[in-house]
């Protein structure tokens, strides 16, 4: 029989963990992720999880012997978030190259400066285009069967990347809601053998050199960008993929979850909003609310951020007039959310063009409630009547 | 590598001529007093005071043998010495055309040739030889033992001529075996392609091109997953200095706390070789390197030489020693600790590796700088073993040789002042000093007040 | 049949070619082919058989157990008759064929037959393959009379042995009036002309052989002179020519031998020689010379063998920094050992020198006592050495010549002491050579 457990986002991820026995878990401290670690730590102490417990001294190697052990074989899980992440960079942005299929909880958290611990997605987005397959959550119960899923998309042989699962700090991760842990049986089932490194491994027993000196003269530049374009391939592959874990996640489980993106009370909708992570609720029940109203409003949830949708983007996008994209960072470059500019990109692939209006809000911890949905609602009901605001909208800010 | 045998080795600069070799060996070999039958000529009848033996140098590739047209000449494997079979000689001196050192000679009272067979491996010449002009070498032996292991590293490599660096791998390779994961952070080591190059490896071992700054936590994590499924795995980080004691020194430095089953091989050569000579945390005082130039306006590197070894020593680590390529019986008794060090815990070998192209020194002379830099006590060579609680030197030197030769070798000191030697010497004063003060007083916790 | 290596020979040149192939390649496939039946062995060991100095048993080079170790593939009793490089194909007396990627011609030298009327059709014996020494012993066994035509070394060397068996022999000179002209001066030649007439050789150098009549399967051997020798045992060792009748038309270039370069390649891509077939480098001239000796055998097949299979640019290299005579071919110095009758001479370098040639001589001659020595110095260097039952190196005093080492003002020393002067040079080269590397 599953059990239904109340935990906050941490723990919830640490019964991901739990569930899906990694062989290694490496653990470091940082707010708002230091309870993950910690509750994996109690898992491994108590003997429920036997794994070995890697309590290294700084997120750089946290990575770093998580990757040793995946290059020897083992099924790997850490967590991390805002500094760390920045950290932990360098072996960070190799993870993906090397085509090791890490889990790894990001626990959101903006960027300093100013100087902050709370939540905000910056960090994840930082890291949007090094490689790693990036999943959001929008609740606990999503948090701890994505990480299970998560070791299934990664190590699946057309995919073979390492994964991000992400989660706001602070409104997950603190926030304590009922979660449903599956039986430890349907989980090994779903897990099956681990299969992290078939394809090249620090094995004496077959050795070989893992990454030589590889470009410059033939055949090095061409090896090189052959490997590059079979990593994009295995990121597209990906897109695949994920549903169909998803689905079989499902039918063992009964629990659902969109695998790319979420479609709500969009079919007959005319304009709609974007959410990433935990906004989505307060989203979904602004639209409710306005759906009371009569307003013909929807939602679209961002599940998979990378790699980007874009079949699942095109369909959802065309059903509607216009849209509005809430993000939890910003994007530097272009004086706008990182998410808006996605959909930006994603414009061209539409038959017609729609509007589109950028608002950021909740950094640093700030909450996003059903005001500012209901205030991104109605900046999308104005831009589908011609009325598009030209400027990002900067909602909770201090005037 | 091939085998390496014992060997006679001859000092003509010792030999004072008294022909004592001579006499014991026509005895030894003829039980004769006449020295015709000697195998062993000195250098006694010159107008000068010009002396020497002159012996068989029992070659590695022994032109007699190939000049012998009965096959009475033949390289023993096992020994190496060059025998001679009476029963095939057909007396032709063909020979005798062949050798270049004189080593076999037509003796007319046996019409036969004849040469030094090393009398069975105990030399009567070396026991009667007052002036040590002739030594019975048996160093050699770890060469032998090491000979008869596969060579894991790929022929041909792209280092320096006049690298330390292919005998260390090599050796170090040989010695830890197959079994082993190889981790090579950016630096001379996978330079030179030890890590492989566009598709081609350059180990028959596993091997990792690591990040400069990980290399100890990501092996860390190799040696933690074969430990969780049961499989005895050894990982071995050959690492610069600069993926040691700089850049990388945090994750070496948690991976040495927490006691991870690594060996860890620092090949310090004081500096950013491979990326063109830039200076590290354990460039020495006043080193020129081209990222601390000489001018009128700078003198070479400002500060200190960071000393990595007694900081690891302080790691707790089961096992940290210090050593050098050009003492090679040394460094493989130390490797073997290492390993069976890494086998418990965290393992950490210093060895100092002199680079001909960013100090400045003539190829040949890389053991040579070794030499003088233990010699001078620059560095010391010891040994700490944590579970014996044990710290001594393996090569003391009691009465060093002079700073200004060391320095004198090398072209990166060429412009030191003399204020700057005698920093240098006080800085070497003062670890070695420290170093006696740590092997005099032990390593044992202290005893309880009385 | 396939294999990488092919080598055809298997006396020093062969077998010193494919122990340095397997020093770089130990796996590629290699086959050394003899036309004879038993295992390598050294044509110089023949005389010490007819001699019955030593075994035969005894004096291979090698044996099976070693052409098993080093994977070699090692045919008995197998003749090329022709190479096809084009096709890089051997053709072999028995109709098959061996294909190779890489041939290596060693097939040394054959016997010259002079042209004397009547030599041709007697039943006349060489002495240049195990067999020749087998049927000269077979002979010999029931002769009384022996004559040897050719003073040369195996000639010589043949009288020696014969008369030893107990033979009455009749040593006959060859085209030159000297005995050993090639390694000795006149004055150490009738040293040693002397010693074998004081052991019952008959040898009137005066005499020439005019032709040769054959019956009942003896031959008479009819002098200038009009003299008739008849004998049971005729043997003719007046030289050797390379070995390369079954060159076809393969292309391969040669003159006396096969023409090889530094390397010990030939014209044809992918084919070697070395040893006596060979026609090699000359260590004072231009022009490419036989020179038909053992150590030269060994040194060029060790060269043809690292090409062959060896690392291309350490080889390079090592000719850029100014290279090792070891690693390419600069030519041979002669030399030679000759030792009869309990006496050991030896000749190196230009021991036939004279004075009139600007060369400076140094002798030391005692005939009572069959002592003699020579040096030949061209200014302060030497150039070449003989000796007769004298105590020197031999091998130093070659690469004293090789090494072309100024003697300067240790000439006067050397001259008169030549054995520790030589030994003590030999020091210093060598240690000098690491000092001054330093």
């Amino acid at each position: 029989m599953p059990k239904r457990i109340v935990v906050d986002g941490n723990e919830a991820a640490a019964y991901g963990a739990l569930l899906a026995k990694p062989d290694m878990c490496a653990v470091f401290p940082i707010t708002p992720q230091s309870s993950v670690g910690e509750k994996v730590a109690t898992f491994i102490a108590n003997g429920d999880l036997k794994a070995d417990l890697l309590d290294v001294e700084g997120e750089h190697s946290v990575l770093s012997m998580l990757q040793g052990g995946a290059l020897a074989g083992a099924r790997t899980f850490t967590a991390t978030c805002g500094q760390g992440l920045a950290f932990m960079f360098e072996p960070y942005f190799r993870s993906p190259n090397l085509r090791l299929p890490i889990v790894m909880c990001i626990v959101c958290r903006d960027g300093i400066t100013p100087q902050c611990v709370w939540g905000g997605q910056q960090d994840a987005m930082t890291v949007k285009e090094v490689g790693w397959i990036q999943m959001h959550c929008e609740n606990n119960q999503e948090i701890t069967d994505s990480i299970v899923m998560a070791y299934r998309i990664g190590e699946h042989s057309d995919v073979m990347l390492p994964v991000n699962v992400c989660f706001d700090g602070n409104f997950l991760s603190y926030a304590a809601e009922p979660v449903e842990i599956v039986d430890e049986e349907i989980a090994d089932k779903f897990m099956g053998e681990n299969n992290v490194n078939w394809h090249a491994a620090l094995d004496p027993e077959r050795p070989m050199a893992i990454d030589p000196l590889t470009g410059m003269t033939a055949p090095g530049g061409e090896a090189f960008a052959r490997y590059r374009e079979g990593q994009c391939k295995g990121m597209q592959n990906s897109l695949r993929v994920i549903p169909e874990i998803h689905k079989e996640w499902k039918e063992l489980t009964g629990h659902d979850f969109a695998p790319l993106i979420e479609e709500y009370r969009l079919d007959d909708a005319e304009h709609a909003i974007m959410t990433i992570g935990s906004m989505t609720g307060a989203g979904k029940d602004a639209v409710d609310v306005a759906r009371d109203k009569g307003k013909k409003v929807g939602l679209i949830k961002v599940k998979t951020f990378r790699p980007w949708p874009l079949k699942a983007m095109v369909s959802a996008l065309s059903k509607i007039k216009a849209l509005s994209v809430v993000d939890r960072s910003v994007n530097f470059g272009w004086n706008c959310g990182p998410l808006y500019q996605e959909v930006l990109a994603t414009l061209p692939f539409l038959d017609k063009k729609i509007p589109l209006v950028s608002l950021i809000g909740g950094l640093a911890g700030t909450d996003l409630t059903i005001d500012h949905m209901a205030e991104a609602i109605k900046t999308a009901e104005d831009a589908a009547q011609g009325k598009v605001a030209e400027e990002t909208i900067w909602l909770n800010k201090m005037y | 590598m091939g085998n390496a045998y014992n060997t006679l080795v001859v000092y003509p600069e010792k030999c004072n001529g008294c022909g004592e070799c001579e006499k014991a060996c026509a005895k030894a070999k003829a039980d004769s007093t006449d020295i015709v039958h000697s195998r062993i000529k000195v250098l006694k009848n010159l107008e000068d005071e010009y002396f020497g033996p002159v012996v068989c140098m029992q070659c590695g590739e022994p032109s007699c043998v190939k000049s012998c047209p009965a096959g009475a000449l033949t390289k023993n494997p096992e020994t190496g010495v060059v025998e001679w079979d009476e029963d095939k000689c057909v007396s032709c001196t063909i020979c005798t055309l062949g050798c270049p050192y004189g080593g076999i000679y037509y003796n007319p009272l046996m019409s036969n040739v004849m040469k030094c067979d090393h009398c069975g491996g105990d030399p009567e010449c070396v026991k009667v030889c007052e002036p040590k002009a002739i030594e019975y070498k048996t160093e050699a032996n770890v060469y032998k033992d090491q000979g008869e292991r596969e060579d894991l590293f790929a022929p041909g490599l792209a280092a320096c001529l006049g690298c330390n660096m292919e005998i260390l791998i090599r050796h170090t390779l040989r010695h830890v075996g197959p079994n082993t994961v190889l981790a090579a952070p950016p630096g001379c080591v996978p330079g030179i392609a030890v890590v492989g190059i566009n598709g081609f490896t350059g180990t028959k071992v596993p091997s990792f091109h690591p990040l400069l700054t990980n290399t100890a936590s990501m092996l860390a994590g190799v040696r933690r997953y074969y430990k969780h499924i049961g499989r005895d795995v050894q990982v071995l980080a050959l690492a610069g200095d600069g993926g040691a004691a700089d850049v990388g020194f945090q994750s070496l430095s948690g991976a040495a706390e927490r006691g991870e089953e690594v060996l860890f091989v620092c090949i310090d050569n004081e500096g950013y070789m491979n990326t063109g000579m830039q200076r590290s945390g354990t460039t020495p005082y006043g080193s020129w390197t081209s990222t601390t130039p000489v001018g009128s306006s700078l003198p070479g590197k400002s500060g200190d030489q960071k000393y990595m070894p007694l900081i690891m020593l302080m790691h707790n680590c089961e096992y940290v020693a210090t050593a050098v390529m050009a003492y090679m019986e040394d460094y493989h008794e130390k490797l073997e600790k290492a390993i069976q060090a890494s086998k418990k815990g965290f393992a950490y070998l210093h060895v100092f590796s002199p680079c001909t192209t960013g100090w400045r020194y003539p190829q040949e002379k890389t053991m040579e700088v070794q030499r003088q830099a233990v010699a001078t006590n620059t560095f010391p060579l010891w040994e700490y073993e944590r579970e014996a609680e044990k710290f001594a030197f393996t090569h003391p030197v009691d009465n060093p040789t002079s700073m200004e030769d060391y320095i004198g070798m090398l072209g990166k000191f060429r412009h030191l002042s003399k204020e700057q030697i005698d920093h240098h010497r006080n800085t070497v004063a003062t670890r070695i000093n420290l170093l006696k003060a740590i092997a005099e007083e032990g390593i044992k916790p202290l005893k309880a007040a009385v | 049949m396939q294999t990488k290596y092919l080598i055809i020979g298997s006396s020093h040149a062969g077998l010193t070619a494919a122990e340095e192939i397997r020093v770089h390649d130990a796996g590629g496939s290699l086959t050394m082919l003899t036309m004879e039946d038993c295992l390598p062995y050294s044509p110089t060991i023949l005389p010490y058989i007819v001699e019955g100095k030593v075994e035969e048993k005894l004096i291979y080079l090698r044996d099976e157990k070693y052409f098993q170790e080093k994977n070699i593939n090692f045919l008995k009793g197998k003749k090329v008759v022709n190479i096809d490089a084009k096709a890089s194909k051997v053709s072999l007396a028995d109709g098959s064929e061996i294909a190779y990627e890489k041939l290596l011609v060693a097939t040394g030298g054959n016997p010259t037959v002079p042209p004397v009327p009547g030599l041709k059709e007697a039943n006349y014996l060489v002495l240049q393959t195990m067999e020749d020494a087998r049927k000269i012993n077979e002979v010999a066994k029931n002769a009384k009379h022996a004559v040897v035509m050719g003073t040369g070394l195996v000639g010589m060397h043949a009288a020696e042995a014969l008369g030893k068996k107990g033979l009455q022999v009749e040593l006959i000179r060859g085209r030159r009036r000297a005995v050993l002209p090639n390694y000795f001066d006149s004055d150490a030649g009738k040293l040693i002309h002397q010693v074998f007439l004081d052991n019952g050789i008959n040898c009137d150098l005066d005499k020439h052989v005019k032709e040769v009549e054959s019956a009942n399967g003896k031959s008479k051997v009819v002098l200038d002179s009009g003299e008739a020798l008849e004998t049971d045992l005729l043997v003719v060792g007046t030289g050797v020519k390379p070995r390369i009748d079954f060159l076809g038309d393969s292309g391969i270039q040669a003159d006396k031998g096969i023409l090889v370069d530094n390397m010990m390649k030939t014209s044809v891509e992918n084919v070697w020689a070395a040893g006596d077939v060979a026609q090699a480098a000359d260590f004072y001239g231009k022009e490419k010379v036989l020179t038909g000796i053992l150590p030269d055998a060994s040194d060029q097949g060790k060269i043809a063998g690292l090409d062959m299979a060896g690392d291309k640019a350490v080889n390079l290299a090592f000719d850029e920094i100014g290279g090792q005579a070891a690693l390419s071919y600069r030519g041979g110095v002669s030399m030679n050992t000759f030792n009869f009758y309990g006496n050991k001479s030896f000749s190196v370098g230009l021991s036939l020198a004279n004075e009139e040639d600007g060369y400076e001589i140094d002798t030391m001659s005692l005939p009572t006592s069959c002592m003699y020595q020579k040096l030949v110095f061209d200014g302060d260097f030497l150039v070449g050495a003989v000796g007769i039952n004298v105590t020197l190196d031999p091998g130093i005093l070659v690469n004293i010549i090789r090494l072309k080492i100024d003697l300067k003002d240790k000439k006067a020393e050397f001259a008169s002491n030549p054995l520790d002067m030589s030994r003590r040079i030999m020091w210093d080269s060598w240690r000098g050579a690491i000092n001054t590397a330093g």
